[in-house]
């Protein structure tokens, strides 16, 4: 597992220095008469990532077998991992939509519950509260922005 | 004006009401958040980071920038102290810099001497505070005025020297934390160059334009990753937390543990200065360092007061020394400082030689909050010590949720866009996955920093050469940082192949 992430990692990190060569040849290539433009530094970089890459490759070669598989003894809880993170990333989406304090309260109250809060009664407070407080401190003593209540509940 | 003349100054704006604030909040968090196992110092200041710019947001740039500084190290410092708390109740170090503290400490727990443990601990990091600021405070004005005189290929062989030694240091593969090192390097040419006008790699995005945000990254990597590792990795057991007792220590602690509190705070500032040391290092050497010289090494592993006392007190030189480099040269040595030199970027105030010069206000306030934060911390730790044990008590299944949402909410409230919010789970989710495979992240972000400050140099230093990249060996001082700089990278691989275990940083 660790072994084919470094394999997969190198090769990633390779591409990603190939493509900041490949695309910083677009890029023009003198400023204000000087010899040095803005392309010389990532292009530069970008051959030193491929050149890292392959020396990471070759490692993970190099150890082959010889490194053992020593996964932790807990189980690994991908499940509660993935279900979060589709409710941050809903979270994060329809923050402009639906507005800080409604998404908040869903996102918190969700996440509580998931995490394994038994007391539903108080997971809704915490989640209320946090919510709430945070945009009342923020916008209105602070006079910062978060976007407000949607117009269609016409609050 | 001496700097003496400079501190006093400084003390005045450190002893403004809301900047006493701004301390107190950050020491308290700070605490808080040593003590909690989930979140380290580095996640801690990357998630108030946000918090403290809308915070601060009322104030002048200027004193804004002092007071949110003034909060963001009374985080830095105050988990310092309280990650020894964990250590010595829970045999869990609430961050790595205190994992040699578990060793003695808990046992002197076990003994029912959790009290005194703990005291000492406080004690210790309070003493080692104020020498680092001391040795700050002496250090600040001849180190600026050396760095006044760099050219621009001192200063990129100087900034490469750093990097280079945070990725010697950085991780269990040196090769990984180079790789991380260039990929935060590059990462920081993403969007509009600042000498030439010229777009790079946006794609006619309009929100590459500006670069990638620091402060989204940050958060993303550190504390939305530490949490997503916690979600995964929990096995929510419950462990017996051992009661405090009586807190004040005996004479004989008191006497005992002297010598090793004097000793850690030294070798911790020397190693703190080092870039890429940090206080992990600091603690782990100090804790070796006093079982050599004791009479009696044996004690050490079963309650020795000595391994709580000068590890405790190393690790918080080490975080008040890591200050000298990013205030006087501008060049953070550790992921926490690369942090705060990020924040200090964000206000528009560029640390380095001209900070003492430029922004008496910003440098100095910081110092001398920093005496008081440590004020505050020995006050705070002593009687309400009962009252920190108490936090870890509080159920990850509110806390995990939690520190999402004040991510959210923080770089929502900096950026105002949805585009950083993504960038920000996606950094949480790549955060998670590269940590556990051994690919240090403080490199990274330590790239991302220096990226802009390190390509503009070098294009100016060349610029003054024509193209000829021999401007950088033939210059003395800057081919002196460079030699130093291979040197930091060849030393830990030649050890390694003598077979020799190399110490490594997991923090740095």
């Amino acid at each position: 597992m660790n072994l084919m992430f470094d394999r997969i990692g190198s090769l990633f990190f390779a591409l990603v220095g190939a493509l900041f060569i490949a695309e910083s040849r677009n890029i023009s290539s003198s400023a204000y008469g000087s010899q040095v433009g803005p392309n010389i530094f990532p292009f530069g970089l970008g051959v030193i990532l491929i050149l890292l890459s392959l020396r990471l490759l070759w490692e993970t070669y190099k150890k082959g077998v010889a490194a053992s598989s020593s996964e932790s003894q807990s189980p690994l809880r991908y499940k509660r991992f993935l279900f979060i993170l589709a409710a941050t990333v809903l979270y994060v989406l329809v923050l402009e939509q639906l507005g800080y304090v409604i998404s908040s309260f869903a996102f918190l109250l969700y996440a509580f519950t998931m995490m394994g809060s038994k007391n539903i009664l108080k997971s809704g407070i915490v989640s209320l509260l946090f919510s709430v407080g945070v945009y009342v401190i923020y916008v209105h003593l602070l006079k910062g922005t978060l976007p407000g209540l949607p117009a269609w509940l016409g609050v | 004006m001496s700097a003496l003349q400079f501190l006093a100054d400084g003390f005045l704006v450190a002893l403004q009401w809301h900047n006493l604030v701004f301390a107190f909040i950050g020491v308290l968090i700070g605490t808080a958040v040593g003590v909690l196992p989930g979140i380290g110092p580095m996640s801690g200041v990357a998630l108030l980071m946000p918090v403290t710019a809308s915070l601060t947001s009322g104030l002048p740039p200027e004193s804004a920038a002092a007071s949110a500084l003034i909060l963001l190290a009374g985080v830095y410092y105050g988990a310092m102290y309280g990650g020894s708390t964990t250590s010595i109740l829970l045999n869990t170090p609430g961050e790595s810099s205190s994992v040699v503290t578990t060793l003695d400490g808990y046992q002197m727990a076990k003994q029912g001497r959790a009290g005194a443990a703990l005291s000492i601990a406080a004690i210790g990091s309070f003493v080692a505070g104020l020498v680092a600021l001391i040795a700050l405070v002496f250090l600040a004005d001849p180190l600026s005025d050396l760095a006044l005189k760099f050219g621009p290929a001192e200063y990129f062989s100087l900034m490469l020297l750093g990097l280079c030694a945070v990725s010697g240091l950085g991780g269990k593969s040196m090769t990984k934390a180079l790789i991380m090192t260039v990929t935060g390097l590059l990462l920081a040419t993403i969007g509009m160059d600042t000498v030439s006008g010229v777009a790079r790699f946006t794609y006619d995005i309009p929100d590459l334009y500006q670069g990638l945000e620091f402060l989204t990254i940050a958060v993303g990597l550190f504390a939305l990753g530490e949490v997503f590792k916690t979600i995964i990795e929990d096995d929510q057991s419950t462990k017996e937390i051992i009661k405090v007792g009586r807190v004040l220590p005996s004479k004989q602690d008191l006497k005992e543990s002297a010598g090793p509190i004097t000793r850690g705070s030294l070798l911790g500032f020397f190693i703190g200065v080092l870039p890429g040391a940090g206080a992990t290092l600091a603690s782990f050497f100090s804790y070796i360092f006093e079982k050599k010289l004791s009479k009696d090494p044996s004690r050490f592993g079963k309650g020795a007061i000595a391994g709580v006392a000068a590890p405790e007190s190393a690790n918080n030189a080490a975080s008040g020394g890591a200050m000298i480099p990013l205030l006087t040269l501008g060049i953070p040595g550790s992921g926490t400082t690369a942090i705060l030199m990020g924040a200090l970027l964000m206000y528009n105030v560029q640390p380095g030689p001209l900070l003492f010069s430029d922004h008496p206000q910003i440098a100095w306030g910081l110092i001398a909050s920093m005496f008081i934060g440590n004020v505050m911390l020995l006050i705070l730790n002593m009687p309400l010590v009962k009252v920190f044990a108490k936090i870890i008590e509080t159920p990850s299944h509110f806390l995990i949720p939690l520190i999402i949402a004040i991510s959210v909410f923080g770089v929502y409230a900096v950026q105002i866009s949805t585009f950083d919010l993504i960038l920000l789970v996606i950094c949480g989710v790549a955060g998670y996955f590269l940590t556990k495979n051994d690919f240090p992240l403080a490199p990274l972000v330590l790239g991302l920093v220096l990226g802009p400050m390190i390509e503009n140099n070098m294009r100016r230093a060349l610029t003054t050469s024509n193209g000829d990249f021999s401007i950088f060996f033939t210059k003395p001082l800057s081919a002196a940082f460079l030699v130093c700089a291979l040197l930091w990278l060849l030393i830990p691989l030649f050890l390694k192949r003598r077979g020799k275990q190399v110490i490594i940083s997991e923090e740095a």
